[in-house]
């Protein structure tokens, strides 16, 4: 085995070094950022200013980054909801002996692979257009002028537009995850159970709800982490100030470190970026642990 | 699981299964009408001309199909140039991260040696690590290192990143596979006096190739769809992908008005992955249907 330690060498360097040099250093450089006051991203050591929790004091101060807050926890609360629960609908109806499965799946599976800049273009300037768009069309047509006549761009209805544009996106992704796990659990239960007279109901709140609690986990630090990655479309419906009905942290943070039109309201701060991404990441870690507490499935083998 | 299908598709037709059935089919039926209208729109759109789209009639197309649309987006309004970008990106990059990450994975996963626990957990841990934490000091890095000054170095920076950003995901995806890649066949090929290194890539690595094309796949379309990473660090419009270049030209269209331009470009951004889609969804689904544990 002794010509294997050249190979372990060679083998793990390259990934180690890329690995330390994009997460590990840069993770820990931005925990000591956090408490510093620092005007320039690029500004060296010597001139960051210590402030403590300063710039976490004066986050939780600012209202806009409060409502990106508030924002961000609606998309996480009511977008994980609807999503789950749809994709759970459409992976149970997949997996239920239907006709054309491969094709339906791929097709709605579909979405994800598109870029979210084109995603985003063709609900902004097609679905929700106020003359032309999918929603006026489709509502005229079937009579309800009231819903036809809402713009679906303005500041009242652009966070819901926004939420379920994006729910629609990521369904495929978890519907997919859903499907992997009711495929995982074995046929006997429900012939078994059905053998001694149990309906399709009581089958699913019994046997394949309980079984699906780990691919609940999953799909929840799933969605968890895509949440906390939240800007792309974000900025697109907002594409020039960062507006208090989409605004979230992320959004914020590029604000508070590049600076852009709304600079005169957001001073910048490279150190409450950070102290942004901490913050953030906070959030995830609170969300898996509790995930992974509530959630165990060590008691249940399939 | 295979023969299994083979009987769920030469099952009979039965009637009272299939009505059984129909809310489920009617569902299934609205949710891809419904997305097959907007992409449709979006294709008529670009193919109708910028005073058709506001009229509310592309359907009809009175001055007939306007190709020339590509045409301009491709040439005039830059889409060729992102284009391109984002393809030296996506295959520059996946070649590379498979470069790094198919003998890393290996080696995490066949050899027992001082920290390789630590590691293996530290990459599954990474994973949930939103971008924005690390960002920051990257960007310092990299623009006080004025790696941002020329196009060369840009790219290269891009490409670093890009590959970096995928260690962790790929690694640990390519670990599961290596798992059940029997370890009898590089045995036989030590007790034939070949080097370690060379029976990895000789023989290990190709057996492993179901793996590689798969995460591949998923790394080419995230790279060739990245935002904000390239929203960051390219700083030149020379050198931006094909969904920095198609936010730009959103972002004009209030000076350019050229709407049936902008879907047009939306189609062409769209093309590569939905090819790579219709040929591969199967790998793509497996994917995720196979890779993901409860």
């Amino acid at each position: 085995m002794k010509r294997n330690k050249s190979m372990i060498w060679a083998f793990t360097i390259p990934g180690t070094i890329l690995f330390l040099g994009v997460f590990i250093y840069p993770i820990i450089r931005t925990v000591i950022m956090s408490f510093f006051k620092i005007v320039e991203i690029t500004d060296p050591i010597s001139k960051w200013e210590f402030r403590g929790l300063g710039n976490y004091a004066d986050l939780f101060n600012a209202p806009l980054f409060i409502q990106s807050l508030i924002n961000i926890a609606k998309i996480w609360t009511i977008g994980g909801i609807v999503t789950l629960s749809i994709s759970l609908l459409l992976a149970i109806i997949l997996t239920s002996g239907i006709r054309g499965k491969g094709f339906f799946q791929a097709a709605i599976y579909l979405s994800n692979v598109i870029s979210a800049v084109a995603m985003a273009t063709m609900w902004i300037q097609y679905a929700f257009n106020s003359s032309y768009g999918f929603f006026t069309t489709f509502f005229r047509i079937i009579g309800l002028e009231s819903l036809a006549k809402i713009q679906w761009l303005d500041a009242e209805h652009k966070f819901f537009a926004l939420l379920f544009s994006y729910c629609f996106g990521m369904i495929g992704h978890h519907m997919l995850i859903w499907i992997s796990g009711i495929e995982r659990i074995s046929k006997e239960y429900y012939e078994a159970s059905g053998i001694d007279g149990a309906n399709k109901f009581q089958q699913f709140f019994h046997i394949t709800l309980p079984l699906l609690r780990g691919i609940l986990r999953t799909n929840i630090i799933m969605w968890s982490i895509s949440i906390a990655g939240f800007f792309i479309w974000s900025q697109l419906f907002s594409p020039l100030t960062a507006d208090t009905s989409t605004v979230v942290p992320m959004v914020y943070m590029y604000t508070k470190v590049f600076g852009a039109e709304t600079a005169d309201i957001i001073s910048r701060d490279a150190g409450a970026g950070a102290a942004i991404g901490i913050i953030l990441c906070a959030f995830v870690i609170i969300i898996f642990r509790v995930a992974n507490k509530v959630l165990k499935d060590d008691d249940l083998e399939f | 699981m295979k023969v299994l299908k083979n009987r769920e598709k030469s099952a009979p037709f039965n009637l009272s299964k299939e009505i059984k059935l129909l809310p489920g089919y009617i569902i299934l039926i609205l949710w891809v009408a419904f997305t097959a209208v907007l992409l449709g729109w979006v294709v008529a759109a670009s193919l109708s001309t910028t005073a058709d789209i506001f009229s509310g009639d592309i359907l009809g197309f009175k001055t007939g199909l306007h190709f020339e649309n590509y045409a301009k987006a491709w040439v005039s309004s830059n889409v060729s140039v992102f284009f391109v970008n984002s393809l030296i990106y996506a295959v520059l990059s996946c070649a590379f991260i498979i470069l790094v990450c198919a003998p890393y994975a290996y080696v995490l996963q066949r050899f027992e040696f001082k920290g390789r626990k630590l590691i293996t957990s530290a990459l599954a841990g990474t994973m949930g690590v939103p971008l924005i934490m690390v960002i920051i000091p990257l960007y310092t890095l990299v623009a006080g290192a004025g790696m941002l000054g020329n196009a060369f170095s840009n790219r290269i920076v891009l490409i670093v990143l890009f590959v970096a950003i995928k260690v962790p995901y790929t690694t640990t995806f390519l670990m599961a596979y290596f798992a059940n890649i029997s370890s009898a066949y590089e045995e036989a090929a030590a007790i034939d006096g070949c080097h370690p290194i060379k029976a990895f890539w000789l023989i290990v690595f190709p057996l492993a190739q179901g793996g590689v094309v798969t995460v591949t796949i998923f790394n080419f379309i995230a790279i060739w769809n990245e935002y904000f990473l390239s929203l960051l660090f390219v700083n030149s419009e020379k050198l931006r992908p094909v969904a920095l270049g198609l936010f730009s030209m959103i972002n004009g269209m209030k000076y350019s008005g050229d709407w049936s331009g902008l879907f047009a470009s939306v189609i062409i951004v769209f093309i590569p992955t939905f090819v790579l889609y219709i040929g591969l969804s199967k790998k793509i689904i497996g994917g995720i249907t196979g890779g993901v544990k409860g």
